[in-house]
């Protein structure tokens, strides 16, 4: 993995000029979630919740429950994904942020999967074949 | 992302302009290995100018006789409403286009900072939500605004500056944007997201619409979040001023094989135009759609909009409405919206910190 090690010069600059990819956003994660709480748990998928405005990965991560937002399952719907794509039980890793109200429960910033890859549920992502 | 751009990312990002439809269709069997999705049946580009002597498309007709709009549509676009203020022409070169697809590709690609709160999100690319893998039609315009012939919003007149100074003084009073759910965007609450329409602009995601056609009516229905707009055809007389709507009140006609749609009857807390401080539309404002099916899959989308309360001219934009597949997954957006609680207890924790950080200081 090139885990936060691979930034370059120009695409912090763009990120520090908030205009990357998160620009746009139902509601605003950085009131709901942590910025000064990263993040990294490893777990198993309990449940996905494919629900809008945002989904929900249920997660057992060292006997507890926890709850991950991800993001709205509607495009994956229309691309053939269901909610068994994902298989109940599957370890993933998650890199996110902290609520900031003190419950279970965090943003998925980036969901990999055992193997080091990158969680692709549409398939097509840019940057999918990279590790 | 986290991810660096590769050059096998930057092929795909070749390939992917020469799609008007993209990855819509591709069914994935596993959770990550489906393999990137363009495929190169290149359409003709529905934006380019017009060839002289071309035959006209006749449309389709519903059983009783009408152009056929019905089904998906997607009117995901990488066109802006405004043209950018280093470009002064109508057309980009499809060379141009190329790059402006390539760069936006670019965008969606890059790595947030970490530690940042633009890093303090999912990654829209994990979830199919970057127009990477949207149904787009490819579109050669510089900006949907075809007039003014600049391609920009007209000036705002000097009401639309008092109106956002009233909102904003009242939205003060009412304290800050977290104290309580009504003071939240209304997009968050989901009761509407700016630019739901009338006229239909690109969402930025989920940027679907189902249209259905009756004897008598039209419905369409917005991806994100839920509105579905019934347009009677029947020559109603226009609805009382006083009957306001977030999504106006519409009329519709046939004007030879288009589809005319007149909205007015908003209230005005609909933002019709963004940008420009983003203040938004009158409940003055009309609106007039003009759906032409151009080919089989491909609607024409034309708006123009006269709201002399916010804007000195009216103005008039193109996009168009791409074939995609269906159903809509219904958004059904109020009933699991646990970010607005969660948003709501963020602020009163960040709130108890302070309190106990000023406390503690003493």
């Amino acid at each position: 993995m090139t885990r936060r090690t691979a930034l370059i010069a120009a695409v912090v600059g763009i990120a520090l000029l908030g205009v990357g990819s998160v620009a746009w956003a139902h509601h605003a994660f950085a009131a709901e979630f942590d910025v000064n709480k990263p993040v990294k748990f490893e777990g198993k998928l309990v449940k996905w919740d494919m629900v809008n405005p945002h989904s929900w990965f249920h997660m057992d991560i060292k006997g507890e429950r926890w709850m991950i937002e991800g993001g709205s399952p509607n495009q994956l719907i229309r691309q053939g994904v269901t909610k068994n794509t994902i298989k109940i039980g599957t370890t993933l890793i998650v890199e996110g942020y902290l609520a900031k109200d003190g419950t279970m429960k965090a943003v998925g910033r980036n969901f990999i999967l055992a193997d080091g890859s990158r969680l692709f549920l549409g398939g097509s992502a840019p940057g999918q074949q990279l590790k | 992302m986290r991810f660096r751009i590769s050059a096998g990312a930057l092929v795909v990002v070749a390939m992917m302009w020469l799609t008007a439809k993209t990855t819509a269709d591709q069914q994935t069997g596993g959770a990550s290995a489906a393999k990137p999705a363009a495929t190169t049946t290149a359409k003709p580009a529905a934006a380019a100018p017009a060839k002289p002597g071309a035959k006209p498309y006749r449309a389709p007709r519903t059983p009783d006789g009408q152009p056929d709009l019905g089904g998906f549509w997607s009117n995901a676009t990488y066109t802006p409403l405004e043209r950018a203020q280093n470009i002064n022409k109508e057309y980009y070169t499809e060379e141009e286009f190329k790059k402006v697809v390539a760069d936006a590709r670019n965008r969606d690609e890059e790595q947030t900072t970490p530690g940042t709160t633009a890093d303090v999100h999912y990654d829209f690319t994990q979830f199919g939500l970057d127009k990477s893998q949207h149904t787009i039609a490819q579109n050669l315009r510089t900006s949907q605004i075809v007039d003014p012939p600049d391609g920009r919003l007209p000036p705002q007149v000097p009401a639309a500056a008092a109106r956002a100074q009233a909102a904003a003084a009242e939205r003060k009073q009412q304290g800050g944007q977290y104290d309580k759910v009504q003071n939240m965007p209304t997009g968050s609450r989901c009761i509407i997201m700016g630019g739901a329409g009338p006229p239909l602009r690109d969402a930025g995601y989920n940027s679907t619409y189902h249209i259905v056609q009756g004897q008598g009516a039209v419905m369409v229905l917005t991806e994100m979040i839920h509105d579905a707009r019934i347009i009677p055809l029947d020559n109603r007389p226009a609805p009382a001023a006083g009957l306001k709507q977030w999504v106006g009140m519409s009329r519709g006609r046939w004007e030879g094989d288009t589809l005319v749609v007149e909205t007015t009857n908003f209230n005005g807390r609909n933002p019709i135009g963004g940008g420009r401080g983003g203040a938004p539309s009158s409940d003055q404002a009309k609106v007039t759609e003009r759906f032409t099916r151009i080919s089989d899959d491909q609607i024409e989308y034309k708006f123009t909009v006269e709201d002399p309360q916010t804007w000195t001219r009216p103005w008039t934009a193109v996009n168009y409405l791409q074939k995609t597949n269906g159903p809509i997954f219904e958004f059904a957006c109020h009933e699991s919206n646990i970010g607005v609680s969660g948003i709501l207890g963020g602020a009163r924790a960040d709130e108890k910190r302070a309190a106990e950080a000023k406390s503690g200081s003493k």
